[in-house]
């Protein structure tokens, strides 16, 4: 054992180290590791939300789950929601950061009217669409009829496929603003340089967008598009309050159908052995993001 | 092969006048320098022969064509750029292929061309890497072999050294003569380097603040600067130039200056008594032997010769040069001699011109 007054300083520096970092670990299991531990956990019962009583049943809740055609129901919806929102996010984010980048005089004021979208509180911005999709009184409605385009009120979310393409329509719309920020913020760092060289090696504007622009703006598209992809598959209040899963559950996503267990059939056991499985689906995505960050810090 | 002409040409930012009424001809397969200090308006000028920039009037040519209006990938030119900027994603090899794919040239063709190029500039094992892993000089070569494989009527090339260092600099000037030499292509170089003007170009073209001051071979320039801003901006060290009175007698011409007078050759009729400016060259001013006399400032030993910076009687300076051999001490009294055949007389003002008769 050394006991030199170097190995001594080392020591407390070491303890002062572990001070330091406590308070973030005792906050990171407390907010993450341990309701983590619980679900998995809870997801080996059958239990009464209420009282949170009932029984050890292993992993059959997750036999069960499997087996029922509303999960794989559910896991569909969510992606063709993820997917479709997603897409959209991107093509209307990068369109629309674009345009805001050739125009030079409105670019500041439009930069901060584009995040209202992504600002607004979904309560209201879902109330706002719920009322323009209206059937009866909804002023879409009111203008596709006026100009004779229907004749019928179109019902956009009490059908299907129209139920889940208003919804994929409202997300983009509320979502794509975090796109347009990010492709903006970088399309002003691309240097003019390499536009005018394009120029003067023939290449005109679609081609310098695929051989100039995309390249460039690559890192930041993967990044977007990892992080909404993980937003959007868990999102829940957007489509609770749009569509509620309806008709029927034609647009029930896991984070409604994990709800539904647990506040509504009372089954916080297999609700939470659906969460569970949510996370392992999410967990892909998020391996894919860590590895693409830490390469980009390696590189 | 073309050659390049401006009439008239003016360049107006947001009522800043950046290009004045350029009248500049370049012949075919000539190496013109475009030379003047930060901001004179080089790049601005060649931006607007490249396309990229349109004059606010006058015209520009390339060979008998008006290329006012012709947008820059269809004027057969070819530009490098001060960052190089190559596209960060492609391979060396894709980089320079890329205007060849543009034009729609077959693959084989392309391929052949790339090669001829990369082995003439020595890329051609770096062919796979990316310009991310490549040295300052390397990405320079690969530059140059963007605007080589397409062998276009007109080099263009923006301050391609100066992002160097000065070994590399210099053995790269070589490799663009003799790549000039061998091509027997026009090429437009933007430098603020007057070396590297001067021992590249055919003739150059000095500018001060979007004016063209002279246009001129490099010895031309060297010897009769059109006018004082020439003269001052072209050698190392630069010329002396000492601010003075010309008056005349029945001898001729004389010039003085606190502590200095001296004959000088004859000058044009337009010459007038008054205020006036005299050049010498440092090579012109003798020391250790004439009927001057003068306290040694400054002695820098540059190895194969020394600058010596003298301070005559009346606050002016001059700068005189000696052999490595002929080291003067350190506020000594030095007698030396100006050469009075060569020295150059100028007008009044920063740009006065030069009145020597021999212009
Ligand atoms: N796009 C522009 N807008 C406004 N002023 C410009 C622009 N480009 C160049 N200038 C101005 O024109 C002048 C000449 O610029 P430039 O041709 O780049 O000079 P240099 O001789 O250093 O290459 C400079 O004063 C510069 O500030
Ligand atoms: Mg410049």
């Amino acid at each position: 054992m050394s006991r030199s007054p170097q190995a001594l300083l080392e020591r407390r520096y070491a303890r002062l180290g572990l001070l330091l970092i406590a308070p973030t670990i005792v906050v990171f299991c407390a907010v993450i590791v341990y309701p983590l531990l619980a679900a998995i956990y809870l997801s080996l019962f059958q239990l009464y939300t209420p009282t949170l009583e009932g029984s050890f049943v292993g992993i059959s809740n997750y036999r069960d789950l499997l087996a029922r055609g509303e999960f794989w129901i559910s896991l569909r919806n969510t992606l063709v929601w993820t997917v479709g929102t997603l897409s959209l996010q991107i093509v209307l984010g990068i369109g629309m950061a674009l345009m805001l980048h050739q125009a030079v005089w409105f670019r500041s004021l439009a930069r901060s009217l584009i995040l209202f979208p992504y600002f607004v509180s979904t309560v209201v911005a879902v109330l706002v669409w719920r009322w323009l999709f209206n059937d009866l009184y909804g002023i879409l409605n009111h203008m596709l009829i006026g100009s004779g385009v229907v004749d019928m009120p179109v019902d956009y979310l009490g059908s299907m496929p129209n139920a889940m393409i208003s919804m994929i329509l409202v997300g983009a719309w509320k979502y794509f603003p975090f796109v347009v920020i990010a492709v903006l913020a970088r399309l002003q760092t691309i240097p003019d340089a390499l536009y005018e060289a394009a120029r003067i090696d023939g290449a005109g504007p679609i081609a310098r967008f695929f051989d100039v622009t995309l390249p460039q703006l690559r890192d930041v598209l993967v990044v977007i598009i990892l992080l909404r992809a993980i937003w959007d598959f868990k999102e829940f209040d957007l489509i609770f309050l749009l569509t509620g899963g309806g008709p029927v559950i034609s647009t029930q996503t896991l984070p409604l159908l994990v709800y539904k267990e647990a506040f509504a059939l009372n089954q916080m056991g297999m609700a939470a052995a659906y969460a569970v499985v949510m996370m392992a689906i999410m967990l892909v995505f998020m391996i894919v993001y860590i590895r693409q960050t830490r390469e980009k810090e390696a590189s | 092969m073309a050659g390049v002409t401006f009439s008239r040409v003016r360049k107006e930012f947001a009522g800043f006048l950046a290009v004045e009424g350029l009248d500049l001809t370049i012949e075919e397969g000539e190496f013109v320098s475009l030379l003047g200090p930060s901001g004179c308006g080089k790049t601005t000028t060649l931006r607007m022969l490249a396309g990229l920039e349109f004059p606010t009037s006058g015209e520009i040519r390339i060979g008998d064509r008006l290329v006012n209006d012709v947008p820059p990938g269809q004027r057969d030119i070819a530009m490098v750029f001060q960052s190089y900027a190559l596209y960060p994603h492609m391979t060396v090899g894709r980089n320079m292929e890329y205007p060849l794919k543009k034009r729609g040239l077959p693959k084989a063709e392309r391929k052949a061309k790339v090669a001829k190029a990369a082995d003439m500039l020595q890329l051609t094992e770096l062919l796979d890497r990316k310009p991310s892993q490549l040295s300052g000089g390397q990405q320079q070569r690969v530059a140059l072999g963007r605007a080589l494989v397409r062998d276009p009527q007109v080099f263009l090339l923006d301050e391609p050294l100066s992002n160097l260092d000065a070994k590399l600099r210099g053995y790269m000037r070589a490799e663009l003569v003799e790549l000039h030499a061998r091509l027997g292509r026009t090429m437009v170089y933007v430098t603020h380097d007057q070396l590297e003007a001067m021992t590249m170009s055919n003739r150059i073209a000095i500018m001060l603040a979007g004016d063209l001051q002279q246009f001129a071979p490099p010895q031309e320039v060297y010897r009769r600067p059109a006018n004082r801003f020439v003269a001052s901006f072209i050698g190392t060290p630069s010329m002396n130039l000492i601010d003075g009175q010309l008056s005349r007698s029945d001898a001729g011409w004389h010039f003085t200056s606190p502590g200095l007078t001296l004959p000088v050759p004859a000058l044009r009729d337009s010459a007038k008594a008054g205020d006036a400016c005299l050049g010498v060259r440092p090579e012109h001013v003798h020391l250790g032997h004439g009927d001057l006399q003068a306290k040694v400032q400054l002695v820098e030993q540059t190895g194969h010769e020394n600058i010596v910076v003298l301070d005559v009687a009346g606050g002016n300076r001059l700068t005189g040069r000696t052999p490595s051999s002929q080291v003067p001490q350190m506020s000594e009294a030095i007698n030396y001699r100006i050469d009075s055949d060569q020295v150059h007389v100028f007008g009044p003002g920063d740009t006065g011109a030069r009145l020597n008769a021999d212009g």
